[in-house]
């Protein structure tokens, strides 16, 4: 396995980790009440903190694992396959922006705007990285 | 699944005509990775222009020798 897949397999896990986190906290204080919860720095800082850490941590053991294939460099392939993965999730996360631009129009809910817009980013880097290992299981 | 690209090829058989030489040999001496090799020997990627000189140019033959175009 190319180490640009071990990369995506792993940056995969830490967005589902740090997107499942973050969907829990906020659904969790968020009342039927008072609708959806607003956006806070905490949340959106022990978000990231986690992404960094495994990404970090899988990174360091994945290198260990296979020094020689951490060293080297992107090759054609990879590059093709990066690009081919980015153009398809760059839709993603306009669509999404668009999207919730439009909700925010209809709804004038500025905390479902925020939310709206970081799932696109989110949703837009975990399929980034799910097309990668896609295309380098399949043919490019 | 991805369609596989129309282009068959004999490096297999080419490297093992010449003295067995190791997908990561061929790989440095063309500079892809083995799993690039791989990928090219099974027909999953087809190697840019470049790559696909460079690979005749390490088994002196020429790019119709070791590629063919091989549409159904």
């Amino acid at each position: 396995m190319p180490f640009q897949e071990k990369s995506a397999w792993i940056m995969s896990v830490a967005l589902l980790l740090g997107g499942a986190f973050y969907v829990s906290v906020v659904s969790e204080m968020s009342s039927p009440q008072e609708g959806l919860a607003p956006p806070v720095i905490p949340v959106v800082a022990i978000y990231t903190v986690i992404l960094v850490v495994v990404a970090v941590a899988g990174h360091i053991v994945a290198a260990v694992a296979g020094p020689k294939e951490a060293n080297a460099p992107e090759d054609e392939r990879d590059s093709k396959i990066r690009h081919m993965a980015g153009y398809f999730s760059r839709y993603l996360v306009g669509g999404g922006a668009i999207l919730a631009l439009g909700v925010y129009l209809l709804s004038y809910d500025g905390n479902l705007l925020f939310h709206a817009v970081f799932a696109s980013l989110m949703i837009s880097q975990i399929s980034e990285y799910a097309i990668q290992i896609y295309l380098y299981r399949s043919a490019v | 699944m991805a369609r596989r690209p129309p282009i068959t090829n004999r490096i297999r058989e080419l490297r093992e005509q010449h003295g067995a030489m190791t997908q990561a040999e061929l790989g440095d001496a063309i500079g892809v990775t083995r799993q690039t090799v791989i990928a090219i020997e099974q027909g999953r990627y087809s190697p840019s222009l470049e790559s696909a000189f460079r690979i005749a140019r390490v088994f002196g033959s020429t790019l119709e020798e070791v590629f063919r175009w091989d549409e159904p």
